[in-house]
């Protein structure tokens, strides 16, 4: 069954679509091979989107068209490759943090629990309750502003510069609420190995709260202007359908995954941090086209917003770092944590040696599942850093789900499947 | 001697004041050429603003930051003087220079066509005034694709052949509808439709619905305002025909649909909104500048202005229709749309209702 599947995808994708059309062709008139690579390569208009076009970003997408219909799509990547595997791979294991989280800016968070978690089952540590609930808070509260920023992105591929401005505004308030936490506004480098580096701040939840009034109210604003906006459904439903077969065929991951109809989420497959504790929905769509994926990551800002009222309400008291971690501070930093609540890294940090052996560890970021896959021989830095990231898995979308629509199409389909080409090459 | 000659100069002053200043006031000033770059001036500022205020933010700012930045689009303009005109290696040189002059032109040539006061008749021949515009509104696009054409660029083709089937699946509805108002008002002459609005004491809006929606869709569409910025949309084909444009000559192209916007919208409220009722010059009046120009031009162009803000407006609200939706609209509904309405027209007229 499973192949049967799979063989009528490669019939209806690139050589199947070429032949079909060349056959159409060649049954009208008796023309000979070389008329009709003529023909062909006449009616063919070949497009270079990228990497400098409005509409491509870090890529380039070549397009073979016949009349307005894509034919076939070749996209390039590794514009902004920076080489994150082979400069952790040269560096001790805490400073491989900050690396990972260059690549996903959105969604830096993800990146960053992803690594330490593999860290951590490496160097065998587990962390504290409370720095497991302050992990999934700042999670989730970096899987809203991803989704926002995907969401204002598929704004400006549609033409609606005020979702984008509004997306984008409206991270804002998150990302403050972030900042009061770990005192950065992008990029963390919040978790580390044993638990986190600050704890909540004084009237934090109940600024939490006001914030998350108010992304719930802007969801219904966007309801009114974007998800329901007549042109906005006519741009997006039927278009790049990606079938439930054809998802789990062609690897894709988060949220186009679910939007095609399969209930698999990395949080409740591979329970992590305080997942388990929690109660929330994995929101699933069945149609797989483009306005399911832009639904899918409606409800699930909706459902993180719920995952975060029940971390501020259940989050446990108790260290914030591993006692593992604490035992290896010294007087001074020890009298800073009681102070402080904020740990400061002890010398231990930059001269972990985890004992030899393998990892692996998989997270739910915004855009899909982030793997992890870290070796050690002992040494201070890894052996073998390896990682992969949803928008790597999410490429399929540009081969197979454009193929036969209409050149408008691209930046809908592009735009739906939240592809952010700095996190797939990594 | 000096009696005679100061006579002659009189003579000559005053006709020179009665029949040689109205048609270049009419051109140069009202609702011509310095009304229409401070227009453009106006409306792109309006646009940013108005699109700026929808989206949390300021908009053109710091250019007379008092005024909340009005004269941005100054500004922008000086930038473009002075910017490098380059001529494309590929391009077809002549075409790829004298299109955008060309689109400049008949952008601007239907003003002349269309009368914002009773006092027009005396200075231009107003018989057809409706049947010369059509061909001038219709014959702009030509010089898109030209100059999309001229351009070698692969996006500039395909933005051109965009607005090609647009302006192709577009016109025909907005022939009907203009001809269902011209069957209304029995005559092609504008300035017998406004009396017909004024003598009535209904708008054109009231009259024929259908007409005027249509004719809405379709200055939307022409003008290249969202929904239907398609020709040019950046997410697709950069900038469409203008992609490989720079300096002056990309400003033109810019402008150009504004150039649009203000003679479409004039013409909706000529046709449309009663033109310069509720000022109803007396014969007298009429016959002169003032009250026969000026004062009913104010009217017909503070209606127009409040046309083009409520399209402008737009581009907050919608994004942007595929091309062959677009299309299909206009060979489907809009086609059937602009049937009904010259079928009411004729209802309406047969009918002996209006």
């Amino acid at each position: 069954m499973a192949y049967e599947e799979g063989f009528s995808i490669e019939k209806n994708s690139v050589e199947g679509a070429k032949m079909s059309a060349s056959q159409d062709r060649a049954t009208t008139a008796n023309l000979t091979y070389d008329e009709l690579a003529g023909l062909k390569a006449e009616r063919e208009l070949v497009l270079l989107i990228g990497p400098a076009h409005p509409g491509s970003g870090h890529m380039k997408i070549k397009v073979w068209m016949d009349g307005d219909i894509i034919q076939r799509v070749d996209p390039d990547i590794g514009f902004v490759h920076r080489t994150t595997e082979k400069l952790s791979e040269n560096r001790l294991y805490i400073k491989a943090i900050p690396i990972v989280e260059r690549v996903m800016l959105p969604d830096t968070i993800n990146a960053n629990l992803a690594y330490v978690i593999a860290l951590e089952r490496l160097l065998g540590i587990e962390p504290t309750p409370r720095a497991q609930y302050l992990r999934t808070l700042t999670s989730e509260i970096n899987r809203i502003t991803s989704h926002l920023y995907g969401i204002g992105l598929y704004g400006i591929f549609l033409g609606s510069s005020t979702v984008y401005m509004w997306a984008f505004a409206d991270r804002e308030p998150l990302i403050d609420l972030l900042e009061e936490i770990s005192g950065a506004r992008i990029t963390y480098s919040y978790i580390i190995p044993g638990g986190v580096r600050w704890d909540l701040p004084a009237g934090f939840k109940e600024r939490a709260e006001t914030v998350l009034q108010y992304m719930e109210a802007r969801l219904k604003d966007y309801e009114k202007i974007w998800v329901k906006n007549p042109v906005v459904m006519d741009r997006t439903e039927g278009v790049g359908i990606v079938s439930k077969s054809d998802a789990i065929r062609l690897g894709i991951t988060g949220p186009n995954l679910r939007a095609s109809g399969v209930d698999y989420d990395t949080r409740r497959a591979k329970p992590y941090a305080a997942y388990p504790n929690l109660d929330f929905n994995v929101p699933t769509f069945s149609e797989g086209d483009c306005y399911a994926r832009l639904l899918q990551r409606v409800e699930e800002i909706e459902q993180s917003i719920r995952i975060i009222r029940q971390v501020l309400k259940d989050i446990p008291d108790g260290r914030i770092i591993s006692d593992d971690i604490y035992s290896k501070m010294n007087p001074l930093q020890k009298r800073m944590y009681e102070m402080k609540h904020r740990v400061m890294f002890p010398a231990y940090m930059a001269s972990m040696r985890p004992a030899a052996g393998r990892s692996t560890a998989s997270v739910e970021a915004g855009r899909g599942e982030i793997f992890f896959y870290l070796v050690s021989n002992g040494d201070k830095v890894p052996f073998r850093f390896r990682w992969v990231t949803p928008s790597f898995l999410n490429l399929p979308f540009f081969t197979h789900v454009m193929v036969g629509q209409h050149l408008a199409d691209l930046p809908a389909i592009y735009g739906s499947s939240d592809y952010f080409p700095p996190e797939a090459d990594r | 001697m000096i009696q005679i000659l100061s006579l002659l100069v009189s003579v000559s002053l005053l006709s020179f004041i009665e029949y040689i200043l109205p048609p270049i006031l009419y051109i140069i000033v009202f609702p011509g050429l310095i009304v229409v770059l401070l227009m453009l001036f106006f409306m792109i500022w309006l646009e940013r603003k108005v699109a700026a205020k929808t989206q949390l933010r300021f908009g053109p700012l710091y250019v007379s930051k008092r005024f909340g930045g009005v004269i941005q689009t100054v500004a922008d303009l000086i930038r473009f003087s002075f910017q490098e005109f380059i001529i494309p290696a590929g391009a077809d040189v002549f075409a790829y220079i004298q299109a955008p002059g060309l689109l400049m032109a008949f952008g601007l040539l239907p003003l002349i066509f269309i009368p914002v006061g009773p006092y027009y008749a005396n200075i231009f021949p107003a018989n057809y005034s409706l049947l010369i515009v059509i061909p001038l509104i219709i014959i702009t696009p030509i010089y898109v694709i030209l100059l999309g054409w001229a351009s070698d660029n692969k996006f500039s083709f395909v933005g051109s052949i965009r607005e090609a089937f647009l302006v192709i699946s577009y016109e025909i509805p907005l022939i009907l509808s203009i001809l269902s108002m011209i069957l209304l008002y029995g005559s092609v002459n504008a300035i017998n439709g406004v009396s017909f609005q004024i003598g009535r004491g209904i708008p054109g809006i009231v009259l024929n619905p259908i007409a005027a929606f249509l004719f809405l869709v379709v200055m939307i569409r022409t003008t290249g305002r969202f929904p239907f910025e398609i020709s040019e949309a950046e997410s697709e084909v950069v900038m469409g025909p203008y992609t490989e444009y720079s300096a002056l000559f990309f400003g033109i192209g810019m402008s150009l649909p504004y150039i649009e916007l203000y003679s479409f919208s004039l013409l909706f409220s000529v046709l449309f909104l009663g033109g310069w009722w509720p000022i109803v010059p007396s014969a007298a009046a009429a016959s002169g500048v003032v009250g026969g120009l000026l004062l009913p031009g104010l009217v017909v162009f503070i209606k127009a202005l409040i046309v083009m803000a409520f399209l402008v407006f737009l581009r907050a609200v919608y994004p942007r229709y595929r091309i062959d939706q677009a299309i299909t609209v206009g060979w489907d509904q809009a086609l059937y749309l602009g049937f009904a309405a010259v079928a009411l027209s004729i209802a309406l007229v047969w009918s002996g209702l209006v």
